[in-house]
C-alpha cells in the first residue's frame, strides 16, 4: 500500500519536475522567474489536445506538436516580455510584472477563444493495468512516467554533451565572458526560453493525458506547484528540480492516502507548507548552494 | 452632482481606496527591500477575523476592523522572524506559500464556511444609511440616503488612505525611515553601521500586515460576503502590480498605480469598439498594458526624481541641503 502510494506520487511528481525544469532553465540563464510558464504549459496542453482529438494524430506526434506549440509561445515570451527589459538599470521586479502581464494575455485569449470549461482529452491507450508484484500502474500512468523520464534524460544529454548545452552553461555562468568568447548570447537565450517552454508544453500534454482533461485555466495551479518545486530544489539547479518534483508528488500522494478524512482537502497546501518549512530551516533550498538564497537579487 | 455621485461610482472609489491601502502595505515592506506576496494572506486574515467577530460575536465594526489589522500584525511578527534569512525571489515564494496555506486553512477549518466563505456580514453602508435616516427626514444636498451613506464610507476609506500616506511620508524622514532605506540599499552595511536589521525588517513586515489586515476588515464590512479564493495568488499579484506600475520608489506611486489600473479596468467595462464589448477583453488589455509600462518605464510611472526639475527656482533650505549632500557624495568623500 505504502509503495503503491509512492509509485502514484512518482508519476505525478514526474510532471511537476518537467514544469519545474522549465522555470529552472530560464532562471539559470536569465535570473528571471518566468511567471508566464504556467500559461505556456497550458498552451502546450491545448495544442496537443487539438492535434490529437481534432486531427486524430497519435500520442507521440501529438506530444511533439504540443512541445512545438509551447516553444513558439516561448519565442513570443522572449520577444515581447523579456528582450526589451534586458538592459542595465532595470530591477528584477520589471520582468516579473511583464511576464505576469503576458500570462494574463495568454490565459484570457485562450478563454475568449475556446471558453474556460474543461475538455475531455482521450488518448487511445487502453484501460489496461500493468502489475509488478503487488504494485500496479495504469497504462496511461506508465506512459506518462516513461515519457517524463525520457525527456529528462534528453535534457540532461543536451545540456552536458551538445554544443548548444555548452553554450547555455557558459551563458548561465557569465554572459559577458561567454559573449567575449564568441557565444551568440541572445541566440542562446532564445534557444533556452524555447527549450524550457517546450518542456513545459510536454508536461501540459502529459498532465492532460493523465487527468483525461485540459482547460484554458489549468496553467495557474501547475505554475504555482512548479514554483514551489524549483525553490525547494534550489533555483537554477536541474537535478534539484527533478528531485523536488518527485518529492512533492510523493508527499501529496501520501497526504491524500494517510491524512485521514481531511487529507485530500489539504493536498494543495502540502507543497507550499513543506516548502515554507524547508526555507525556514534551509534558506537555500534542499539542493541549492549555500550562497543562492542569501545572494542579493 | 447627484448623478455624478451615483452609488456605482462611489463603490468603485471605495474599492480603489481599499486597494490603495493594500498597495501601500506592499510598498512598506518593499521599502526595506523585502519582496512579499504574503500580504494577500494578511488581507485574508484581517477579513476573516473581522467577519468572524462581526457574525459570531456580534461586535461592532469599529472594534472589528482594527482587531483584524492587529491579528494580521501579530502573525506577521512570527512570519517575519521565520523568513528573516530569505531574500528576493525566495522570500516572495515563501510568503506566497503563507498566502496559499491561509487560503487552504479557511477552506477546511470549521466556522469559516468552506470555499464559500462567510456571508451576511453587517454592511457599514447599510448601517450608516439607517443612522442617517434616523437623523434627517429628507436626505440633505439633494442626494438619496444610500448615496449619502456610500459617500460617507468612501470618504472614510480615503481618509484612512490619506492618514496612512502622511504617516508613511513622515516615517520616511524619521529614524525608522532612514533605517529602512539603509537596509534596502545594503543590509550588511546597515548592520555594520549599527542599524538593528532584525528589528526594522520585522517592524516593516508587521506594519505592512497591519495595513493589509485593516484593508481586509474594510473589505469584509463593505461587502456582504467574503470567500477564501478572493484573497489568493491573484490578489497577491494584483497588489504587487499596483506598486510596480505606479512606482515603487515613492509613496504616491502605489496609490497612483491602484487608482489608474482599477479606473482603467472599470472604464473598459462599458466601452464598445467595433461592436465588441471591451469588458470581454479587459484582462487581455490589462496584461498588455502591464507589459508596455514595464518596457517604457521599468521603475514605474512615478520615480523619485520625476518632479525635481520643476521645483521652485530658489531651493528651500532642505532641498539645498539634499543637493549639497549629493554633490559631496559624487566627489567620493566617504560618508
Amino acid at each position: 500500500m505504502f509503495l503503491q502510494q509512492v509509485l502514484n506520487g512518482i508519476t505525478q511528481g514526474g510532471t511537476y519536475a518537467l514544469v519545474a525544469l522549465g522555470y529552472t532553465l530560464i532562471f539559470g540563464v536569465l535570473e528571471i522567474i518566468n511567471m508566464a510558464h504556467g500559461e505556456i504549459f497550458m498552451i502546450g496542453a491545448m495544442t496537443g489536445y487539438f492535434f490529437v482529438t481534432k486531427l486524430g494524430w497519435g500520442l507521440v506526434p501529438g506530444l511533439a506538436a504540443g512541445m512545438v506549440g509551447a516553444a513558439l509561445a516561448g519565442a513570443v515570451l522572449e520577444f515581447t516580455a523579456l528582450r526589451a527589459l534586458r538592459r542595465k538599470g532595470v530591477t528584477n521586479l520589471a520582468p516579473l510584472i511583464s511576464t505576469i502581464g503576458l500570462s494574463l494575455v495568454l490565459q484570457n485569449t485562450m478563454v475568449r477563444a475556446i471558453g474556460g470549461e474543461p475538455r475531455s482529452f482521450r488518448v487511445p491507450l487502453g484501460n489496461g493495468m500493468l502489475h509488478f508484484g503487488p504494485l500496479m500502474i495504469t497504462t496511461a500512468q506508465a506512459v506518462v512516467l516513461l515519457i517524463s523520464v525520457v525527456l529528462m534524460l534528453a535534457l540532461q544529454w543536451t545540456l552536458s554533451k551538445t554544443k548548444l548545452g555548452r553554450a547555455v552553461r557558459a551563458v548561465s555562468e557569465n554572459p559577458e565572458t561567454a559573449s567575449l568568447l564568441g557565444v551568440n548570447v541572445s541566440g542562446v537565450v532564445l534557444a533556452t526560453v524555447m527549450l524550457a517552454s517546450g518542456l513545459g508544453g510536454a508536461a501540459g500534454v502529459l498532465v492532460g493525458i493523465s487527468y483525461v482533461s485540459v482547460s484554458a485555466v489549468m496553467g495557474l495551479s501547475y505554475g504555482l506547484k512548479g514554483l514551489a518545486v524549483i525553490i525547494l530544489g534550489g533555483l537554477g539547479n536541474v537535478k534539484g528540480a527533478v528531485a523536488g518534483g518527485l518529492l512533492i508528488g510523493i508527499l501529496e500522494a501520501l497526504t491524500v492516502a494517510y491524512g485521514g478524512p481531511t487529507g485530500a482537502a489539504y493536498k494543495d497546501a502540502v507543497a507550499f507548507g513543506f516548502l515554507f518549512l524547508i526555507l525556514v530551516l534551509r534558506p537555500q533550498g534542499l539542493f541549492g548552494q549555500s550562497s543562492a538564497a542569501t545572494r542579493r537579487s | 452632482m447627484a448623478e455624478l455621485l451615483n452609488n456605482y461610482y462611489l463603490q468603485i472609489f471605495t474599492f480603489i481606496g481599499i486597494n490603495a491601502l493594500l498597495s501601500l502595505s506592499v510598498y512598506l515592506v518593499l521599502s526595506t527591500g523585502q519582496l512579499t506576496l504574503g500580504n494577500a494572506g494578511f488581507l485574508s486574515l484581517g477579513a476573516f477575523t473581522t467577519a468572524l467577530l462581526a457574525t459570531k460575536a456580534g461586535w461592532p465594526w469599529w472594534i472589528n476592523i482594527p482587531l483584524g489589522g492587529l491579528a494580521a500584525a501579530v502573525v506577521a511578527v512570527g512570519l517575519g522572524f521565520a523568513t528573516l534569512r530569505l531574500r528576493g525571489i525566495y522570500l516572495a515564494i515563501a510568503t506566497l506559500g503563507f498566502t496559499e496555506t491561509i487560503r487552504v486553512l479557511w477552506v477546511n477549518l470549521p466556522y469559516t464556511g468552506g470555499s464559500l466563505g462567510i456571508r451576511n456580514i453587517p454592511n457599514i453602508n447599510k448601517l450608516f444609511q439607517r443612522f442617517i435616516q434616523t437623523q434627517f427626514d429628507e436626505a440633505p444636498l439633494g442626494l438619496s440616503f444610500s448615496q449619502l451613506a456610500n459617500l460617507t464610507v468612501m470618504l472614510g476609506v480615503w481618509l484612512v488612505v490619506t492618514l496612512t500616506l502622511l504617516f508613511i511620508i513622515r516615517q520616511g524622514k524619521s529614524r525608522v525611515g532612514r533605517a529602512y532605506t539603509a537596509i534596502r540599499t545594503d543590509e550588511v552595511a546597515a548592520g555594520a553601521m549599527g542599524v538593528d536589521v532584525v528589528h526594522y525588517k520585522v517592524l516593516a513586515f508587521a506594519q505592512g500586515a497591519f495595513l493589509a489586515g485593516v484593508a481586509g476588515g474594510l473589505t469584509a464590512h463593505t461587502t456582504f460576503a467574503i470567500a477564501p479564493a478572493d484573497f489568493a495568488f491573484n490578489k497577491a499579484v494584483e497588489m504587487l502590480t499596483y506598486v510596480v506600475v505606479g512606482g515603487s520608489g515613492v509613496a504616491f506611486g502605489p496609490v497612483l498605480g491602484a487608482t489608474a489600473l482599477i479606473f482603467m479596468s472599470e472604464s473598459l467595462r462599458d466601452l464598445r469598439i467595433l461592436g465588441e464589448r471591451m469588458s470581454d477583453y479587459r484582462l487581455i488589455i490589462y496584461g498588455v498594458l502591464m507589459m508596455v509600462i514595464m518596457v517604457i518605464r521599468p521603475q514605474g510611472i512615478l520615480t523619485p526624481g520625476l518632479f525635481k526639475f520643476r521645483g521652485p527656482a530658489v531651493p528651500s533650505d532642505e532641498q539645498a541641503g539634499v543637493r549639497k549632500e549629493r554633490r559631496v557624495r559624487r566627489k567620493g568623500v566617504p560618508s
